[in-house]
């Protein structure tokens, strides 16, 4: 299998090329964040006061992890709160959603709507512990291990899920 | 007896968290072998290196480092004492701490555990460990097992009755119809199928807990072979992207049962890396 080389920021030329089924390598700076704080940050967006987040989250990827002293790791993408801050994340810019987990429908058209792809990663955490080099909180600092995490990735594996209305899950 | 517990059972709580065993990772590479589907390949190759990684840094397996589970042995003439367990705990304490284990433990009342409005306590030694479980075994020792359990197999999991009617097999389908669900919302496959047939669901629980201590990836027993290939043929694959390894093998524990038309069955879709095992003597008595 080919493996696509991405590099954050991404851009929308990039997005337009991935398919389903694509294995990928991410490297760059990505945003953490999952349940607790992505509800948050939306908020923010509909307030018109994201740019205090310190980051253009034009071209961004979100990794749906917690980052803690454990290291990362994949939570289930279709939680409640990560699932329904896909399509409003993607209008605001976010080209890639990294997780793992099954989309429904509706999502997986949105991500085609806005430009986007959702990609599944492995739960390797000590594979990606040796790929990480820095990591820091840019917002909601009390939600501990869940707040908004800005880290520094090499080759990330993951393979893309869902892309241009398709999901790797469709039977 | 030694006298060095709390170091033994620190570094065993570490290995657990951070090593598969060399039988798990015969499993692997077999899987890899045999898979035909390159999604699936890529995704075991990637566990296993994952798993290369994790011991030879000694560092978490998956950032969920899981409840530690106990399961203490005790030999005929072997003593086990309120100091000794709460010589295990301070064990588990200082691996957690090492390994480290993720701090997720909620602090609070009842009711705020409960919500988790408790809030997180910040030490990765607050996760405290499940009630021990404790079994006889023929040799002179103690010995005891750490698993590591992940939250994603504690939520697809399931323990229920089911009505035998006096056939294996009816048992057997239910087992498969179950497991086949859960490895499909689990996410992090392959499983291993950790299941405990028993008279109630407490003992159906140990008995599965039991089964990931005593299973083994190269031996396997008839009914654990067919429970492994039918679920293997729904094609659900590693991560659920489709493929032939869904499970990699089935550990299961059939306990006494009672005259009654109902068998306990408990089910744990044991996630890619569980079971998060490793077992360490405490003890040892000369008997010369």
């Amino acid at each position: 299998m080919k493996t696509i080389q991405i590099t954050t920021p991404v851009s929308e030329e990039t997005v337009k090329k991935l398919n389903v089924g694509d294995t990928v390598e991410i490297s760059g700076y990505i945003l953490c964040g999952r349940d607790a704080v992505l509800p948050k940050v939306l908020e923010m967006i509909e307030n018109g006061t994201a740019d205090r987040l310190g980051v253009d989250l034009r071209g961004q990827v979100i990794f749906h992890t917690a980052v803690s002293p454990a290291g990362v790791g994949p939570t289930s993408s279709n939680k409640l709160e990560i699932e329904s801050s896909i399509a409003p994340l993607s209008r605001a810019g976010i080209r890639l959603h990294l997780g793992k987990g099954e989309l429904k429908k509706e999502t997986v058209a949105a991500l085609d709507r806005y430009n986007s792809v959702y990609a599944v990663i492995p739960p390797v955490t000590a594979l990606l512990g040796s790929r990480t080099s820095e990591e820091k909180v840019i917002a909601f600092p009390e939600l501990g291990m869940e707040a908004l995490h800005l880290i520094k990735v090499d080759k990330y594996p993951a393979i893309i899920g869902a892309a241009h209305g398709r999901s790797i899950y469709d039977k | 007896m030694t006298n060095d517990i709390v170091s033994h059972v620190r570094e065993g709580l570490v290995e657990a968290g951070s090593t598969f065993r060399p039988d798990k990772k015969s499993a692997y590479k077999k899987a890899i072998d045999s898979e035909t589907d390159e999604k699936a390949k890529w995704v075991l190759k990637t566990i296993l290196e994952n798993a290369e990684a994790a011991e030879k840094n000694r560092s978490p397996l998956c950032d969920d480092t899981g409840i530690p589970h106990l399961l203490l042995e005790v030999g005929p003439d072997c003593a086990v004492t309120g100091r000794m367990l709460e010589d295990i705990k301070e064990g588990v304490r200082q691996g957690l701490r090492k390994l480290p284990g993720r701090p997720m433990a909620i602090m609070g009342d009842d009711s705020s555990r409960i919500d988790q409005s408790g809030g997180l306590n910040p030490d990765s030694a607050g996760v405290e460990p499940a009630p021990v479980l404790i079994r006889q075994c023929g040799e002179n020792v103690i010995r005891l097992h750490i698993l590591m359990f992940g939250g994603g197999p504690a939520i697809r999991g399931s323990t229920y009755r089911i009505f035998h009617r006096h056939d294996t097999a009816v048992v057997l389908d239910e087992i498969v119809k179950r497991a086949c669900e859960a490895v499909a919302q689990l996410g992090c496959s392959p499983c291993t199928l950790a299941i405990g047939v028993g008279r109630s669901h407490f003992e159906a629980a140990s008995l599965m807990l039991q089964a990931q201590a005593d299973g083994r990836y190269d031996i396997q027993s008839d009914m654990e072979k067919e429970i492994t290939s039918r679920v293997n043929a729904a094609g659900i694959g590693p991560l659920g992207l489709g493929g032939s390894t869904s499970v990699l093998a089935t550990f299961m524990k059939v306990g006494p049962q009672r005259a009654s038309g109902v068998r306990i069955v408990c089910i744990r879709p044991a996630c890619c890396f569980e079971p998060r095992i490793a077992t360490v003597e405490l003890g040892r008595l000369d008997t010369e």
